[in-house]
């Protein structure tokens, strides 16, 4: 028995100084939570470092206001859950504002307008959104392709099937082997795919929704949620923000201070 | 290649790192409930009980999201993400362990111990000396089998953001348009396994001194 209580006080001691290391947060960091699989707003390039529009946008941002950034990978399930507990202080990731969402998150004025679109392969013989009625449709399930989706009964009943992936990227895949005929997804994440991959893919013309990307707070953090949002009016009023946007987009498509 | 091979290498000793750690505190923390489930206090047996209900019966990705974000509803702080993924890894393997230990204990003749105390051998004695090294011998198997199904399970710590070589080769695949890091995380998880199969059937012959 002494040996069983020895053995135990042992466990305990360890785990404690396993723990010892586990603070965390000072005052001066901005935890930026995102999925780091996401380009072109936030993704993981060559060199394993976080890049993206987003994370240009936020360095900028934090610089001025005179904070350290942290950037810190999530699961994207788990998002408002992170945000809640005080893991990350916010979402800025290609985050679409929706009712649903704004009852939870507070959000930034819109940075970024976005629309659901639909993707089909190159030697398809669809011309527009029309064409697919009672074909397969792919898409990421719990994104907002899945709302736009459901937005659009019509079209939805209108479809053989709605397929479910755990990533845009398998669902894209599941296009090239021809198990669904379209991908519904974001036009950016679209662009970007389809320019750098060089697959034969092209989107349809007509968009499913219209959606615009914020920047998600705590509901208590108006404070911080205002200064990020005049930082980024500056940072439209001198032209770093479509500088930015022209170096990843090619074009400046902000709508910063343009509302 | 070696671009995408060297994140890759660091998200694997974060997956070791999970794995051995599990294997520190559930190992000696599963022989500990392996006891108090039969403890002479029912109340003890109870709580142990539940414990063990409650761990095979629900998923290990839930006791994951539950141990890192629960905390904070009720204290207001959480742990660091690694530790708390540990800590999840632990409790949950410490209740399969405990249920192997058990069933070594009981396969273990009744008369050893009457044969310990007519030797004058304390209780504790006898256990240590003559019961569980008969049940390590007798558990090897089992235990190998859930080792093994520990080195695939570190990949579920990417549930509350720990970046395990799974986790790595997805942001990867996202970037690269590609699944190729993703048979490339496959090969390491092999590669571990092997190496946990080869150190198991290491001690398998060793043990088998009566063979």
């Amino acid at each position: 028995m002494k040996k069983i209580l020895t053995l135990f006080v042992l466990t305990i001691l360890t785990v404690s100084t396993v723990f010892a290391n586990g603070t965390k947060e000072s005052q001066e960091q901005f935890i930026l939570g995102l999925d780091d699989s996401f380009p072109p707003m936030g993704y993981r390039n060559a060199d394993n470092e976080i890049v993206g529009y987003d994370i240009d946008l936020a360095k900028e941002v934090t610089s001025r206001m005179g904070v350290e950034l942290v950037l810190q990978p999530i699961d994207w399930s788990a998002k408002e859950q992170e945000l809640a507990t005080g893991n990350i202080d916010c979402i800025w990731n290609g985050f679409t504002i929706t009712p649903d969402r704004e009852k939870v998150v507070l959000f930034t004025e819109p940075y970024l307008n976005n629309s659901q679109i639909l993707v089909v392969k190159g030697d398809s013989p669809y011309k527009s959104v029309d064409d697919l009625k009672g074909k397969t449709v792919g898409l990421q399930g719990g994104s907002t392709a899945s709302d736009a989706l459901n937005d659009a009964p019509e079209f939805k009943a209108s479809l053989d099937d709605v397929i479910e992936f755990g990533e845009n990227l398998t669902a894209l895949m599941d296009l090239e082997a021809g198990g669904v005929d379209a991908v519904v997804l974001d036009l950016f994440v679209a662009n970007d795919n389809i320019k750098r991959s060089g697959k034969d893919f092209r989107i349809l013309d007509g968009e499913l929704a219209k959606e615009e990307y914020g920047i998600g707070f705590r509901k208590s953090d108006v404070e911080l949620r205002d200064e990020v949002q005049s930082t980024l009016e500056e940072m439209a009023k001198d032209g770093t923000i479509a500088e930015i946007s022209t170096k990843w987009f090619g074009m400046d498509i902000s709508v910063v201070g343009k509302n | 290649m070696t671009q995408l091979l060297i994140p890759m290498l660091e998200g694997t000793l974060i997956s070791l790192k999970i794995f051995f750690f599990t294997l520190l505190f559930a190992l000696p923390l599963g022989l500990l409930v392996a006891q108090a489930k039969k403890s002479k206090f029912w109340i003890v047996r109870k709580i142990v009980n539940i414990y063990i209900m409650i761990m095979r019966g629900t998923p290990l990705i839930l006791q994951l999201i539950f141990v890192y974000f629960a905390p904070f509803y009720i204290f207001n702080t959480s742990l660091d993400r690694m530790n708390a993924a540990i800590v999840a890894y632990v409790i949950n393997y410490a209740a399969y362990f405990a249920e192997i230990y058990r069933g070594g204990i009981q396969s273990i003749d009744k008369g050893q111990y009457e044969a310990g105390k007519v030797l004058g051998f304390t209780k504790a004695h006898t256990f240590f000396h003559v019961v569980l090294p008969q049940v390590i011998k007798e558990i090897i198997p089992a235990m190998g089998n859930e080792v093994i199904t520990l080195v695939k399970d570190t990949a579920l710590a990417q549930t509350i953001g720990v970046a395990e070589v799974f986790r790595v080769a997805k942001t990867a695949s996202a970037r690269d348009f590609s699944t190729m890091p993703l048979f490339i995380a496959g090969v390491f998880y092999f590669i571990m396994n092997g190496v946990v199969s080869k150190v198991f059937e290491r001690i398998e012959k060793k043990l088998s001194y009566y063979d």
